[in-house]
């Protein structure tokens, strides 16, 4: 069990919260411009202009200038071509940063000047932009133009295998240092995570430079130095450090998405620019000084108290604690600090030995795919010969002997390959830990997030889809669900919210429930809206499941409903979309006042499951085992019908409602009176029904295959699987025989005929 | 356009040169017998040609898809060509086999799927001059699925297009819940 415990304090200046969230959108935005395009520029115009509204009270001198200073580069792109260049998401990206360090500076109260690299942008923009006055409150001496950080270009022609390789290395990479970090915040002096977090910036570095990723290498770098001087005892972290680390994981996460997306073929060879040297500036003087300039430790007495330029750089060295051989930034610029690398290098050699003996192989899915598909071949091929009339004759012992070992290997060979393919749904949760973070630092919410069943194993192709509806719901926990912590306590509950995320195996497949202890659906709004929007009539009356069906409606989005939070509002339709691709489905629970719990019901599609296998006249089908309640041959007397035309069995005094299965599958059984067959009691969520069918072939473990795009449009069949004599049998999707309506006519018993 | 097809149908009685208005391209087919029609389907998206083997028909179904086998371990879809170009449907003879091709062009949507012919004849490379547009049947039998006509020893074949008979019919067609439900009821 992990747990994420976020606790932060509340602004005292009304704007700032507001600022801090409108940044927050301008980032989102930023993330998807593009140079030479309009996209995002409209919304982030707006954005700046309801942030110029934002009461101002209590905000540091730069605020202003840093305004002002974006607003006349937003003009001039508006008034100019209407696209973004290179250079001006440059400047949005560096003001984006510089920004958000002087909000941080105004919420500790302090005074002290972020960089906003305005004026190197500014210089790019001429000979049409004139510099905005007031702006650039403070100018970094090392501060160079923004085209002296030079664009990656990716040489998709010659190391495309190894970029794809170094891809997913580095996000592998960058996961292990985001989860690093969130151990880090809780235990800071803890050496094996500081040494870990190293190693995987080494690393990554190792493979930038094999790839000539200069900027990427050189972040890389500073980055581990930073971990380098931690590790030494040398640099305590701080939240100052732990934030630079995340900030400098995120910068290469951007990196890394860039190369991923031209790996894909998104605009391959275009040069990557991301803006790096402010952070690294900033993790070069914590590494010389011991701390940051631009977030100074709050107990500390500033060290600039009004925007002169120049103040952070000159005290950096004259306040610096430590024997770090790197030398000030002030003094070397941009070159990389060469007295570190040489002992680095020593000590990672060995880090880097250690790594290698996890024992881990990276593997093409599709390899693994034919993998699995030639085992299974094999399998059959092997009952065959086993089975052969033949073989079966010749009463030979040392034969017998031999195929009963050949049977023994195939079938490990089997499950081996299978797990193959599992991995536990672990990693997906803990991205969630710093989704968390994040979003109840940016409202204010006080949120902890506890995780059950992460050793839960899923087919790596559902924990893959997983991920995006898993963000998309435990972000509208967070958002809808958790209350600011005095609503929480003002109705009696700890300030503290708890989301809980929990992967188990339950009715056959997988069950992922995100639980919430915040306000619940409001059913009245929820109705009140789709009244509102035409979704349902008037006076309709709805089930409560039905109701809170409602929010997977398109367009019906939860902000509008369950709270007055507007904006982000993620669309539970897109939610369901991929659940329902994956197979799978939502259920909503929810207790005004006490918290809403969503159970993602997920089959394991691909995954091998128990069957039991059925004959219907000459077909025969898989039914989930786990779905399977009882079969038994009834007794006459024991089907009753209802009304002339539903009949129930009535079993140990429940009644359950019968579907002939024949008949229903258009292909009518042998069996016309019940008494001959056998009735299979199946069940899906609360609902059963008794499925009658003409014999139990027997049971039989099953690798479930999809039926591909041409059946996708059919509910009646869960999927496909290869039976012991190489045929295919078909997996009946019982959810749908449960609750489909059509009840069986005996009067007209051969309908289907 | 009927008419141009017309107009370049009869100018091809009368001269050599083929008209442009063909979607059949010159190159190598693989020919096969439906009944006593002969067909054709490019050679490059033709996978293999396996033995009719038994067939799991998938309940709900049109009468053109004919079900599901295991090929090493895939499962594919098998077409019933017969039945999906409504010609007269009797039994399948010693010689019937299914053809096996890849279909879709992206790497996503592409698939196998199988179809179950009377018998594959051979594989023949048709020049330009063999081609032939598709004649207008006045609307009748579709020729949507048709990329044009090719005449070979003395023969007429009828070139298929692939994506077309195994796609769109073969996905975009398939009968939906609602039409599934009216379909049982009548039959």
């Amino acid at each position: 069990m992990i747990t994420g415990l976020v606790a932060f304090p509340q602004h005292s200046a009304p704007g700032l919260a507001l600022a801090i969230e409108i940044m927050a959108r301008v980032g989102e935005e930023l993330a998807f411009v593009e140079a030479g395009k309009d996209t995002g520029l409209l919304p982030i115009n707006s954005l700046i202009m309801d942030l110029e509204e934002v009461p101002r009270e209590g905000s540091p001198a730069e605020y202003a200038a840093s305004l002002t200073a974006v607003r006349s580069i937003l003009d001039q792109i508006l008034d100019g071509s209407g696209k973004f260049t290179d250079e001006s998401i440059q400047f949005l990206n560096d003001w984006h940063a510089g920004m958000s360090s002087i909000l941080t500076a105004w919420e500790r109260g302090g005074k002290t000047p972020a960089p906003t690299s305005s004026e190197p942008s500014a210089k790019v923009l001429a000979p049409t932009s004139v510099a905005p006055p007031g702006t650039a409150p403070y100018r970094s001496p090392v501060a160079q133009p923004v085209a002296d950080e030079p664009a990656i270009r990716l040489n998709l022609a010659e190391d495309s295998e190894l970029l794809r390789e170094f891809h997913g290395e580095a996000q592998e990479l960058l996961q292990n240092i985001e989860q690093g970090v969130l151990v880090l915040e809780e235990n800071p002096g803890n050496a094996d995570t500081i040494n870990s977090i190293f190693r995987a910036f080494h690393t990554l570095k190792g493979g930038a430079g094999l790839l000539h990723l200069d900027t990427l290498r050189e972040l890389a770098h500073d980055l581990e130095s930073l971990l380098d001087a931690a590790r030494r005892s040398e640099l305590s972290i701080t939240s100052e450090v732990i934030e630079l680390i995340l900030a400098g994981g995120d910068t290469l996460k951007q990196f890394i998405r860039e190369f991923g997306a031209q790996l894909q073929g998104v605009n391959p060879g275009e040069p990557i620019a991301i803006p790096t040297r402010t952070l690294r500036q900033r993790v070069r003087t914590t590494v010389s000084g011991g701390r940051s300039p631009a977030l100074p430790t709050v107990p500390t007495p500033s060290p600039a108290a009004p925007p002169t330029p120049k103040q952070p750089e000159s005290t950096a060295p004259e306040s610096s604690v430590n024997q770090s051989p790197l030398p000030a930034p002030a003094s070397e610029p941009a070159a990389p600090s060469t007295p570190a690398t040489a002992p680095a290098k020593a000590r990672s050699e060995s880090a880097a030995k250690t790594e290698s003996a996890t024992g881990f192989v990276k593997l093409d899915t599709r390899k693994l795919d034919s993998l699995v598909d030639l085992v299974g071949e094999l399998v059959i091929a092997q009952s065959m010969v086993v089975q052969d009339p033949d073989v079966q004759q010749l009463a030979n012992r040392h034969l017998a002997r031999c195929l009963r070992q050949l049977s023994r290997i195939t079938t490990d060979l089997q499950r081996t390959a299978m797990s193959l393919r599992m991995v536990p749904i672990g990693r997906t949760f803990q991205k969630m830990t710093r989704l968390v973070r994040d979003l109840a630092a940016q409202q204010q919410k006080q949120v902890q997030l506890v995780m059950e069943g992460e050793e839960t194993e899923l087919d790596r192709n559902i924990v893959e889809e997983l991920s995006d509806p898993l963000v998309h719901m435990i972000r509208n926990s967070v958002d809808h669900g958790i209350e600011p912590p005095e609503v929480r306590m003002a109705h009696g509950k700890p300030a503290l919210g708890t989301i809980r995320l929990s992967a188990s195996h339950q009715r056959g497949g997988i069950v992922i429930s995100i639980q919430d202890d915040g306000q619940g659906l409001d059913r009245d709004r929820i109705l009140s809206k789709a009244r509102e929007r035409g979704l349902i009539k008037p006076n309709a009356t709805l089930t409560e499941a039905e109701t809170f069906a409602l929010i997977f409606a398109p367009g019906f989005s939860t902000a509008e409903v369950v709270t007055d939070v507007s904006g982000r509002g993620v669309g539970m339709d897109v939610v369901q979309r991929n659940i329902e691709k994956l197979r799978g489905k939502v259920e909503i629970q929810s207790v005004a006042g006490q918290g809403t719990i969503f159970n993602i019901v997920l089959p394991l599609t691909l995954a091998i499951i128990d069957g039991m296998l059925v004959g219907v006249g000459d077909d025969r089908y898989i039914i989930p085992t786990l779905s399977v309640r009882e079969s038994f041959r009834p007794r006459p007397g024991m089907v009753t019908t209802v009304h002339e035309r539903g009949e129930v069995v009535s079993v140990r005094g429940r009644l359950t409602p019968l579907l002939r299965l024949g008949q229903h599958l258009g292909t009518p059984g042998r069996a016309t009176d019940p008494t001959e067959g056998i009735i299979v009691v199946v069940e899906s969520g609360d609902a059963a029904r008794g499925l009658l069918v003409d014999e139990l072939l027997g049971k039989q473990e099953v690798v479930i295959k999809s039926l591909g795009e041409t059946f996708r449009k059919q509910d009646l069949l869960a999927g496909a699987a290869i039976l012991g004599d190489g045929r295919v049998g078909l997996i009946l999707d019982v959810d749908t025989l449960v609750r489909c309506e059509r009840t069986n006519n005996p009067a007209n018993g051969d309908l289907g005929s | 356009m009927i008419g141009f097809r017309k107009v370049a149908l009869n100018e091809f009685m009368k001269q050599e040169p083929p008209p442009l208005n063909i979607a059949a391209k010159p190159g190598r087919y693989l020919t096969f017998k439906l009944g006593p029609e002969s067909y054709g389907l490019p050679v490059l998206g033709v996978r293999e040609i396996i033995r009719l083997c038994p067939i799991t028909p998938v309940p709900k179904m049109p009468a053109y898809i004919k079900g599901v086998i295991n090929l090493r371990g895939k499962v594919i879809p098998i077409l019933d060509l017969r039945a999906k170009f409504q010609l007269s449907s009797e039994g399948y003879g010693e010689r019937a086999c299914i053809i096996v091709v890849q279909v879709g062009t992206s790497p996503t949507t592409q698939m196998l799927m199988g179809a179950i012919v009377d018998a594959v004849e051979e594989v023949v490379q048709f020049s330009a001059a063999d081609l032939e547009p598709t004649p207008d049947f006045g609307g009748a039998p579709s020729t949507d699925y048709i990329l044009g006509m090719a005449t070979i020893h003395g023969g007429v074949k009828t070139l298929l297009d692939l994506d077309k008979v195994f796609l769109q019919e073969g996905l975009l067609t398939l009968i939906t819940p609602e039409t599934q439900k009216s379909k049982t009821q009548i039959t």
